[in-house]
């Protein structure tokens, strides 16, 4: 028998609307009883609201647009270079970025360009600029790293057919992979949009003030300062609302290319010296930019009181949490997004396009709901029957795999597409289903960005602060947790040792995740 | 096979004597800020002192912060496991007093160093401190020397503080200017402004970027400078004495109403205020201890400034009055 998979899928989409909507409803709940009124709600007029909503956009469209336009030259450049000594270890260093704590991002961007930084940047650096440089520093990487595999999908006989047409650079860009990236593109667009639109430390810190509020810093005053938990539901779906918006204005200029997948071996073409020194400026660029910070964080750390530290159970403890929580946040949110995937492609191998990117886009915008409002409304529904501190796991596991969704459909969602539009009616003859249909032609096709998919989702919740941040206790503590706690008790040498530590982890686990699921790279399957 | 089994029964047995041993002995659950519990906080050996006497097992409970512990608490209502709640100032005890889930600690706290004699039927204080502005010595000759001077010298230090909406020291300062300044405040706010390097989220942030040496000043607490020296031998750090006088916070900890072991929890609300668990206040929570002076201070404390006159608003006008002024704060700010 066959499952269809409109059932999984629907399975998957009930339990994210159940994870997001019920403690919403929690949270409306509690405002009708008493100690919990809704303050006043004409906040709704207020010139503050309207600030903060303009602040928040606008950053956010700027930190997406200098982090994707410059990622696709980069991964272009990535692409073209595919001998580059070093490749995969940069290309390791571009997944870092996602995993650390924004304080210590702050940090690094002031090693780099603060007034007694390598690049001072003076008083100018606390504004829209210092936002944009760590925007960047996030999602530069990992709009590069989305990218990437496009190139490895354009069939080598486009390559050959342009090169014999006489084609230049921008003739091959326009009518070779330009129609690939238009499938890809909006999606990652909106992506950035959302990850820079929730931002809340960095922007609090490196905007200069209260000017530079976000509707993230509007929710948590509201939830934590004024507790009116009626007032950060609101914002949240204003929030919510927003991202829609913007998902529904991207997904306009999607279109689906019309050129069959293949996985093939990178086209090594006759490039001009030229261009290969252009390839090289660019790639040096990024990794500067990249590494910069990075490094200084490297050179405080060893700097630090190493030997002392490592001594620790509690760090230890931190250690066996944070693999512990990335590994199943991953699994989980790889296993939910794969029968989401499943569902849209067929949709979408159906002519249903619209219903495939309604799916898609399920997936992705539960990103936005703060995990400060999803924590404190499961709280108040969970609370009275069961005591939440047994469950502190279960919790942060699933919140981390819900905001992996996001990256799972990134980055598994076109190579699904693909897989569906060409080999289905192949399965169909074959009568290849399930197991055999997986192994003999899915897992063959869509191993890489599966390992792509798993390693960033599990160095993405091994970075969560937002999330373990409302649960943890010592017992629970994850390696950001914990640098976060030393941050603030004067410790700054010793966070900043764990902090190395944390991203050496997060380099082994992408690294193996990537190569163990993902395969061999360069080799044709 | 055959060695397994008697190991496991083994295992099993002392599971089970671990078990009842834990079950005879009294669970005594205190909610507290995770980082009094952590390896280089308070914590550890507080529980130690307090397990050598008490016969009992002491729970601590890290939650983020003083909010975080209270909003807890308001949502737990009766069901809660805590029988302490230790960790929130007195800027937050007039709405954890509204709550009506504490209970009256019936102790009295006769001499203490606080500046003020201690009257509060539920909550008692284990430790406090003075916010400042903390200073590098070699970089910043002659800091201002009051909360006026910092205000009206335009040509003055440049600041890094934290947001009243996020942080207790940001919320400490703008309780300060209220208290000199009154309905002024935000006449001296905006001329502080142009120095305000930038407004962090925590204290964290702030400090770090401090460390870093992107601001003159930072706001800290009085015994910041004592960790730089005791911890790291390093005597650059001060923080700049203000005529008017410094702003207070007290960190105070409570009953919780709905508690089954009340005679236990006020055992350790005892033990609390006693010299075995003040004198592992001063280095590592970095605060002063609220009873034993001199005696539980370490030497470094003594080249500290002499913060006085306290200041402290009353808690009821902190209560209502917080949100105006934050809003007053905001405006002011975002111009």
């Amino acid at each position: 028998m066959i499952i269809p998979r409109a059932i999984p899928a629907s399975l998957v989409l009930a339990l994210l609307a159940l994870l997001v909507l019920a403690p919403m409803a929690g949270l409306l709940h509690l405002s009708a009883l008493p100690g919990y009124e809704p303050g006043d709600l004409r906040f709704w007029e207020s010139a503050y609201l309207r600030r903060v909503l303009f602040f928040s956009i606008w950053q956010a469209v700027l930190s997406t647009l200098f982090s994707v336009l410059p990622a696709i030259l980069v991964a272009r450049a990535f692409a073209m270079q595919p001998d580059l000594p070093l490749r995969r270890l940069l290309l390791g260093l571009f997944a870092l970025p996602l995993v650390v704590p924004g304080v210590v991002v702050v940090m690094g961007v002031v090693s780099v360009y603060g007034s007694d930084g390598w690049l001072p940047m003076g008083r100018s650096l606390y504004g829209i600029n210092g936002i944009l440089l760590a925007h960047v520093f996030f999602n530069l990487p990992l709009a590069v790293r989305l990218l990437l595999p496009l190139w490895q999908v354009i069939p080598q006989h486009h390559w050959q057919l342009g090169e014999q047409l006489g084609m230049n650079a921008w003739q091959r860009f326009r009518f070779i992979e330009w129609p690939m990236l238009r499938e890809t593109l909006p999606g990652v667009l909106l992506l950035v949009f959302m990850l820079c639109l929730t931002s809340f430390a960095v922007v609090l810190t490196l905007g200069g003030g209260p000017r530079s509020t976000t509707v993230e810093v509007a929710i948590y005053q509201s939830l934590r300062f004024d507790f009116d938990p009626a007032r950060a539901v609101m914002l949240a779906l204003l929030q919510l609302g927003l991202c829609m918006l913007v998902a529904m204005l991207t997904l306009k200029f999607q279109r689906m290319p019309e050129v069959e997948i293949a996985i093939s071996a990178p086209y090594r073409s006759r490039r001009s010296t030229l261009s290969s020194v252009v390839n090289l400026l660019l790639i040096g660029a990024a990794t500067l930019y990249v590494g910069l910070p990075l490094l200084s964080l490297l050179i405080d750390a060893l700097q630090g009181p190493f030997f002392k530290m490592v001594t620790s159970s509690q760090l230890w403890q931190a250690f066996a949490n944070t693999l512990f929580i990335g590994m199943s946040a991953a699994l989980l949110s790889v296993l939910a997004g794969w029968f989401l995937l499943q569902y849209s492609a067929s949709l979408a191998r159906q002519g249903r396009v619209t219903g495939a990117r309604v799916v898609e886009l399920a997936g992705s915008i539960v990103y936005v709901i703060p995990p400060l409002v999803i924590a404190t409304g499961m709280f108040v529904l969970l609370s009275p029957h069961v005591d939440v501190f047994d469950w502190v796991y279960p919790i942060v596991i699933a919140i981390n795999a819900l905001m992996g969704l996001p990256f799972v459909v990134r980055c598994l969602g076109p190579s699904m597409r693909q897989s569906h539009a060409r080999y289905h009616r192949l399965c169909l003859s074959l009568d290849l289903q399930g197991w055999n249909r997986f192994r003999f032609i899915e897992w063959p096709l869509l191993r890489r960005p599966l390992g792509l998919a798993i390693a960033l989702v599990a160095v993405l919740a091994m970075g969560d602060l937002g999330v373990i941040a409302l649960f943890g206790s010592t017992q629970t503590a994850t390696l950001p947790l914990m640098i976060y706690q030393q941050l603030g008790a004067y410790l700054i040498s010793q966070a900043t040792v764990t902090a190395l530590l944390l991203l050496l982890l997060c380099l082994a686990v992408f690294a193996l995740l990537e190569r163990g699921i993902g395969g061999k790279p360069d080799v044709a399957n | 096979m055959h060695s397994v089994l008697p190991r496991v029964a083994a295992g099993l047995a002392s599971f089970l004597l671990c078990f009842s041993l834990q079950a005879a002995t009294p669970n005594l659950v205190v909610y507290t800020y995770d980082s009094f519990i952590s390896d280089w906080g308070p914590g550890p050996k507080v529980k130690a002192a307090f397990e050598a006497t008490c016969n009992c097992t002491l729970e601590l409970v890290g939650l983020s912060d003083g909010v975080a512990m209270l909003n807890r608490l308001k949502l737990e209502g009766d069901n809660s496991r805590a029988d302490l709640l230790l960790g929130i100032d007195t800027n937050l005890t007039a709405e954890a007093r509204s709550s009506g889930l504490f209970y009256a600690h019936e102790l009295s706290l006769q001499s203490s160093a606080l500046p003020d004699p201690w009257q509060d039927d539920l909550f008692l204080p284990y430790d406090f401190g003075y916010f400042a502005f903390v200073y590098n010595k070699e970089k910043l000759a002659s800091p201002p020397t009051s909360l006026r001077q910092l205000v009206d010298d335009s040509d003055g230090p440049t600041l890094l503080i934290q947001d009243p909406r996020t942080s207790t020291p940001g919320l400490g300062l703008l309780l300060w200017i209220k208290k000199i300044y009154g309905d002024k405040a935000d006449q001296a706010w905006a001329q502080l402004s142009p120095r305000i390097v930038t407004v962090s989220k925590g204290w964290s942030e702030a400090y770090g970027l401090f460390l870093k040496g992107e601001a003159d000043m930072v706001l800290s607490y009085t015994t910041s400078p004592a960790y730089h020296m005791i911890a790291e031998q390093d005597l650059r750090f001060a923080a700049a004495r203000f005529e008017e006088g410094h702003y207070q916070q007290i960190e105070v900890a409570g009953m919780v109403r709905s508690s089954q072991q009340k005679e236990l929890a006020r055992r350790f609300l005892a033990f609390m205020i006693s010299e075995d668990f003040q004198k592992i206040i001063p280095t590592t929570n970095w605060m002063y201890p609220v009873v034993g002076g001199q005696a539980v201070l370490p030497p470094e404390f003594d080249q500290l400034i002499d913060p006085a006159p306290a200041l402290l608003l009353d808690e009821t006008s902190v209560a209502e009055q917080r949100k105006n002024w934050v809003e007053e704060w905001l405006e002011v700010m975002s111009r």
